[in-house]
């Protein structure tokens, strides 16, 4: 075939490219994270709303489990196929920002935007001093006790360090109705989350102040050893290493567990499924210097470097962070609110379960932004799994702080 | 002339069908891991065999290296053991024989991740069905939490990987079997051949070529398996139930070191195509001989 031939070849083969990426324009294609079975109807009426009040823009949602959510980004973005714009885990987003694969939306936000979120939430956000993404979802943790178990103990009010979370577990355990005091998290997500909120109340960091990390400390050696000597004595559930986080909450929703630390999610849990279930929510207990720490999380939405339809994408952030919208997104899935007049509504002042995690946000933590997070995690995840199975926490901790720091270095 | 070149010809098709989902795909592997590269494939400079020097120097790769050799003979050969008197017994006429095909084949009808879903719930510690009927038969006295360490969750795993492989061993065996001439077995037995004898000197030599399709197919397949260990254990507590597939996908997906993770995928690739190749030659010399 002739060079001439090629030529007439690829030229039709691009005109038909080009006239396929017209036909596209005014599409704006979305991965959302599923966070429960009510994250896809949600995201279908919104759909439904925005574009009968924006004629000429087409929504499409694409709704994928969070396991995966990572895997289809890297496998979408490595073949160019990913979307406008998606949700991620806020902890992704520097490597987002480093290989160039996230818009800043600093052209696009107003002062008048800006102000409408709550300054906590949008801060693990902001990089370098741009703004990558926004906070579609926040979160933090705090301890749910079962007030009929703590009745029946004789224990008046929730623990407030953990020495008292001890001595109530072991009130618990004594009661000898098969109920485990302390539900231990030791099985894959936020294995390692689950240590931090010990760690942290010895006034342990995730990473030192000189940028090392915080697994090589002596009160990182503390909370270990706290973590062991419950299972030791009984006094968490057994066979910690096969509870994930959603196997504790269900112990916790049988009623066969007397205090967990998760998220506000559960609420609405208890709420489907077990509704008689009489539970509270209180602080994360402290440590001997007073110090606690709870999680904080937010999940961000971020708009891609190569989305042909930023106008139109943004046009749809917007309107997915106005107050009515996000109300409606927080309250179903019970996440915390990220907006200031939203938290301003009845539904959060007046929630008993709600007030609790925000007021630990001042404690709040967030995973650190730094490259190599998700190894890290995994890291000390792995550690602490060897050490609920008996291995000795100091060589366990020396061993996990030296990899831990390996990974920093680079 | 032509007679020659026919069957090349006639091949070539296939032949260009496999370059393209296999040749392509492994060259991109090789791309990636020989160069540094980002978690999201993008390739940096050339790194030479930087990855698989490192990956030489994980020890949790090692162990998982040996882990997959475990699993996949224990799978294989138990899946193998049980498969060949399974076979047998469905050959034979017996009243209900439809309904006992149906039933060995049924675990194959359902996907493999379901199947490790349901055992994830039956092995549960505090509300397992295993340890449930378990206590129920006074077989034990308090609850074995299963998936809690290595030494129980491990052993689960194989079982319900031989459990799932049995179907299709089966099905092979019980082709082979259905082209054994019946009169070889009754000139056997008019020779005075015991049922033991009929079946070392019959049965296992014609069974033969189907066993080794059998070892081949089911290594391929339970050497890649990702579901079992995955939904189970993710490979933990601790990766101490990890094999190679799992590994790999912890190291891509979520540390986001592809490079390493292509280079675990190529070492798979290249013992899969050694295994074959010394096991199908091996095989085919024994049957000429």
């Amino acid at each position: 075939m002739s060079l001439a031939k090629w030529t007439v070849g690829l030229m039709a083969g691009m005109s038909m490219l080009a006239f396929a990426a017209q036909a596209n324009a005014g599409e704006v294609r979305v991965t959302v994270a599923e966070y429960s079975a009510k994250t896809g109807p949600y995201f279908e009426e919104v759909k439904k709303e925005f574009e009968a009040k924006n004629p000429g823009i087409t929504i499409k949602f694409e709704v994928v489990p969070w396991d995966v959510l990572l895997q289809k980004l890297t496998t979408d973005i490595t073949a160019g196929t990913n979307a406008d714009l998606s949700i991620i885990g806020t902890r992704w987003l520097i490597d987002f920002v480093q290989q160039g694969v996230a818009e800043p939306l600093d052209s696009y936000i107003t002062p008048d935007f800006k102000g409408r979120f709550i300054d906590t939430f949008l801060s693990p956000s902001i990089m370098e001093g741009k703004t990558y993404g926004l906070p579609i979802a926040a979160s933090a943790r705090a301890l749910y006790y079962n007030k009929e178990l703590f009745e029946k103990a004789g224990i008046a009010k929730p623990p407030a360090t953990w020495t008292e979370l001890q001595d109530d577990a072991r009130k618990i355990k004594a009661l000898g109705s098969g109920a485990f005091g302390f539900g231990l998290q030791g099985k894959e997500i936020e294995t390692d989350v689950y240590y931090y909120y010990a760690m942290w109340s010895q006034g342990t960091e995730i990473l030192n102040k000189d940028g090392t990390s915080g697994l090589g400390t002596p009160g990182a050696l503390e909370a270990a050893k706290l973590y062991k000597s419950m299972i030791d004595e009984g006094l968490t559930e057994p066979g910690v290493t096969s509870n994930n986080r959603e196997d504790v909450q269900n112990l916790f929703k049988q009623g066969k567990v007397g205090m967990m630390i998760t998220a506000p999610f559960l609420s609405n849990q208890i709420k489907d499924e077990a509704p008689k279930l009489k539970y509270g929510v209180a602080a994360i207990p402290a440590g001997p210097t007073g110090a606690r720490g709870t999680y904080g999380v937010t999940d961000s939405i971020i708009m891609f470097k190569n989305s042909k339809n930023k106008d139109e994408a943004w046009k749809l952030l917007d309107f997915l962070f106005t107050t009515e919208q996000r109300a409606k997104f927080t309250q179903g899935e019970g996440f915390l609110p990220v907006n200031k007049e939203e938290a301003k509504m009845d539904y959060y002042v007046n929630n008993a379960d709600l007030a609790a995690f925000t007021a630990l946000l001042p404690d709040a933590r967030f995973a650190p932004v730094i490259p190599g997070w998700e190894e890290i995690a995994q890291i000390t995840s792995d550690a602490m799994q060897k050490i609920y199975l008996g291995g000795d926490p100091e060589a366990g901790l020396k061993d996990a702080a030296a990899k831990a720091n390996a990974v920093l270095k680079k | 002339m032509q007679n020659r070149f026919l069957p090349y010809l006639l091949t070539l098709p296939s032949l260009f069908l496999a370059a393209v989902v296999i040749f392509w795909p492994v060259w991109d592997l090789i791309q990636i891991s020989t160069h540094d590269v980002n978690r999201f494939g993008q390739l940096r400079e050339f790194s030479g065999l930087a990855n698989f020097a490192s990956l030489a120097a994980d020890p949790d790769f090692v162990a998982a290296l040996w882990r997959t050799g475990v699993w996949t003979v224990l799978v294989v050969g138990g899946a193998l053991l049980l498969s060949v008197p399974v076979a047998m017994i469905l050959n034979t006429d017996f009243y209900g024989r439809g309904l006992a095909r149906v039933i060995i084949m049924l675990p194959w009808a359902v996907s493999l991740t379901m199947t490790a879903v349901v055992w994830r719930w039956a092995l549960s510690g505090e509300s397992g069905m295993l340890n449930s009927a378990l206590l129920g038969l006074g077989l034990i006295d308090h609850n074995i939490q299963w998936l809690a360490s290595a030494e129980t969750a491990f052993p689960m795993q194989v079982l319900i990987g031989i459990l799932v492989t049995v179907p299709f061993t089966t099905t092979i065996f019980l082709g082979g079997l259905s082209s054994i001439p019946d009169d070889l077995y009754e000139a056997a037995a008019l020779e005075g051949a015991t049922p033991l004898q009929q079946f070392r000197e019959i049965t296992f030599p014609l069974l033969k070529p189907f066993i080794n399709i059998a070892i081949v197919l089911n290594t391929i397949y339970v050497f890649n398996s990702f579901p079992i260990i995955w939904v189970m254990t993710q490979g933990g507590p601790a990766n101490s139930t990890d094999i190679l597939v799992t590994h790999l996908y912890k190291l891509a997906f979520r540390i986001g070191k592809l490079g390493e993770a292509s280079a675990v995928s190529l070492v798979m690739f290249a013992i899969l195509l050694v295994f074959t190749m010394i096991y199908v030659r091996l095989a085919m010399r024994e049957q000429r001989a």
